[in-house]
This record gives C-alpha cells, structure tokens and sequence, in this order.
C-alpha cells in the first residue's frame, strides 16, 4: 500500500509542479462543451436530452489524454525501469499510476459537469456526479492497462484508443443510461450504479493481474 | 561465494543475435570492467546481468538465486546504473530518493545519506531538472546505492562526471561485487580488479570465456 501511495502522490506532485495535463484538459473540456452547444445548437429542452451523449464522449476523449499520458514519459525517461528494478511489485506500482491517473480525470470532471450545467443547461445531480465518479475508477484501471501496453510500441498514440474504447463501451452504455434518466428526471434505482461498480472491481482485478505481465517484461 | 553465474546467458533481437551465449563466473567482492567500442554488446550484457531484460538463452545466478525466477529477491540485491538517468524533473533531488527509498522498503534516513554520499547535499531541494548533467548523474549513482545492494551493475557511471565526481566512484564501490562498463581504460584500471575486452563483438582474453558478437 506505501508503494501505491507514493506512486500516486509522486505523479500528483510532478502534475502540481510542472501543470503539464490539467490545464489542457481542462481547456479541452470547456471547449469541447462550446463546440457541442452550437454544433447541436442545445436549448433547456434539448440539453437534458442530448446532454449525457456530450458528457460521455467528451470523459471518453479526456481519459485517452489523461491515460495516454501515464506510462510514456515514465519508459521514456528511464524511470520505469528504475522503479521495476526495486523489489516493489508491478502491481502496486501500477495501482499507483492508475490512482493518480483516476484523481486526475475527477479533477477534470470538476470541470466537465458545472460545465454540463452552465453551457448545456443539464441538471447536474447526486445520481450523474455517482455515476461519473464509478465509472471513472473502471476506465482509470483499463485506460492505465493499455497505456502501460502502447508504451511499450511506437505507435502508442493510435494503439491506445483501438485497445481502451471496445472495453470501454459497458462504462459508456450503463453510465450513459444512469446519467440519462437522472438527467430525464426518471428515479434511477441504485442497481446502475450497483452494475458499475461491479464492472470496476471485475476490471480493476483483471487490470492489476495482467500489468504483472505487463510492466515486467 | 559466486555472487554472478551466468551459463550460456544470450540475447537475440529479432533475428539479430546480440549478444551469443555466454559462460560468466564472478565471485564475491571482485569487480569486472567491460570495455569496448560502441554496439559491441556491453549494454546488452549489463542489462541480463540487471535482470532488466529477459535472455533469449541461458541462466543467471546472483548469490546463487535464479534471477529469472526469484527476481524481486535478486533485484533486491543490486544496484543498477542504466545509460537514462531515470529521474522526475519535477521533483528534487531529495524527493527522487525519497521515492525510490519507499519503493525499496527504506527510509527517508537511508535517501538522505545516498544524497550526501554523492555530495549533492546541499542540491537536496532543487528540482532534478535544474541539476547539471553531471549532477544528475551522481544523483542517479545515489539512487544504484541508496539499498546499499551488494552487487552493482553500472553501464559507463563516469558519463559527465568531473574528477572529484570520478573520485567519489571508488568510495561508493566499496566492498562491493561490480561489474563496470566503460570507455575509460584508467579508469577501469583503478576501479576494477578483472577486465573484459569486447572488440568487434568477441571477446578477447581467455580468462573471462566471454563471447559475444556485435549487436
């Protein structure tokens, strides 16, 4: 566990120090919302409506930056190979990366939803902000599997996205029908968010059993 | 005791042999140079000899561990120096032992003395991004030795370092088992009790039965 949390709180830091991802994501966030009001010219009618298609594929883009971001420097700069050479396991190193990573796209989302409120007029409530922060533990574990996978390859930045998007797709569809009928107004039984968490602890397991493999060769 | 046996260790990459199998035998306390041109397999040797890259053939034992199998208890044992300096520009110098210390199982008394035994104390609160090159590499040094290995594999450790920082090498040898790449000859003369020679991808001198084509 001490290994995790200082692999976290070194990513954290560096992050805090050099503001390298958080301002540019934020940025991209704001922007993508601008774009999506006039794209879809959304009104208070419409907003609730297509308001959790927007959020879904804007936290899906975001998670690619963020995740993308995660393994790269780390094998560029040498340092990964530094960490796997003490004896700390590859999977508390990797929980650590995946920590980090998961804090910084919430951080994000700090931005996404008041954003939802402001520029697409969508009620932002208990049930959407649960929603997003479930499903966002499941992507960081996935995301920061196949980061650490594409890092390894020249082509990382296409390799990602091809790998992360397929399984990604039952957050997206059991977070994007939580959000739309929390959205909707609907009563949303806690089963959705039953059904994610049970998505997160399958693949935050099957993430942390196969970074072993991973990370160590 | 041996501390480094390695039997028919080779390494392929591809369909290219880098580096052909390889019969190695180092006891404890001795300290081997491995001097050669560029490309001629020094890396490739040091990096199988870390446990940093798997071999294509062969095996390798560190005080008589089986360093494919048990190689959180062998890695536990060694240092290693690679040719990146592997630090977080973001952090101090201070802060990247710190962290390696955690990840090592040690403490922040253990971070501060590896920075004092390089002589970056007073660099302790300035980020790794603002040291010199030859800073980073002592700062890199400190971090092969901070679990006080008693094995250190260190690919040209000399790079950027200036006398006094090539002075400081020896202390932090010690007693220790090493195995030392370098393009200084002096300096492998000072340092290391036994040599390698690669030249042209084959080793040259009996003693070592070392072969190894160039990569």
């Amino acid at each position: 566990m001490a290994v995790t949390w200082a692999v976290a709180r070194k990513d954290l830091r560096a992050e805090w120090r050099g503001r390298e991802m958080l301002p540019a994501l934020a940025q991209f966030v704001v922007l993508a919302l601008v774009i999506a009001n006039f794209a879809f010219d959304v009104d208070l009618t419409s907003g609730p409506r297509l308001g959790p298609g927007i959020l879904w594929l804007v936290l899906v883009f975001a998670g690619l930056v963020a995740f993308g971001r995660a393994f790269a420097p780390e094998r560029e700069q040498g340092s990964l190979e530094a960490m796997l050479l003490t004896p700390a396991g590859p999977a508390a190193i990797f929980a650590g990366k995946a920590l980090a990573a998961a804090l910084l796209l919430m951080a994000v989302e700090a931005v996404l939803l008041p954003g939802m409120a402001v520029f697409l007029g969508a009620p932002i409530g208990l049930q959407v902000v649960l929603a997003v922060l479930v499903a966002t533990v499941g992507m960081a574990g996935l995301g920061c599997l196949f980061s650490a996978l594409a890092a390894q390859t020249r082509a990382r930045d296409l390799l990602l996205p091809v790998l992360a998007l397929p399984l990604w797709i039952p957050f997206v569809v059991v977070g994007g029908r939580t959000v739309q009928a929390a959205m909707g107004g609907a009563l949303v039984p806690g089963q959705p968010l039953v059904v994610l968490a049970a998505l997160d602890i399958l693949f935050v397991i099957v993430a942390a059993l196969a970074a072993r493999v991973v990370l160590d060769e | 005791m041996i501390a480094v046996r390695a039997a028919g260790l080779g390494q392929r990459f591809g369909s290219h042999p880098a580096l052909a199998p390889v019969d190695l035998e180092l006891a404890v306390g001795e300290r081997l140079a491995v001097l050669g041109d560029n490309g001629a397999g020094k890396t490739t040797l040091l990096r199988l000899l870390a446990t940093v890259a798997r071999p294509a053939s062969g095996r390798l034992e560190l005080f008589g561990l089986d360093a494919l199998t048990r190689r959180a208890q062998v890695r536990a044992r060694l240092g290693y120096l690679g040719h990146q300096a592997g630090h977080y520009a973001q952090l101090t110098a201070l802060e990247n032992l710190e962290f390696f210390a955690t990840l090592q199982g040690r403490g922040r008394v253990e971070a501060r003395e590896a920075l004092a035994g390089v002589g970056l104390e007073a660099a302790a609160g300035r980020r790794a991004a603002e040291l010199s090159r030859g800073m980073q590499q002592r700062l890199a040094l400190a971090r092969a030795v901070l679990h006080r290995p008693e094995l250190l594999v260190l690919d040209e450790p000399d790079t950027s370092l200036d006398g006094p920082g090539r002075a400081l090498l020896g202390r932090l040898l010690g007693e220790r088992t090493a195995v030392i790449a370098t393009h200084d000859r002096a300096l492998a003369r000072g340092l290391c009790s036994r040599a390698l020679l690669l030249r042209a991808g084959r080793a040259e001198g009996d003693p070592w039965q070392l072969r190894v084509v160039e990569a």
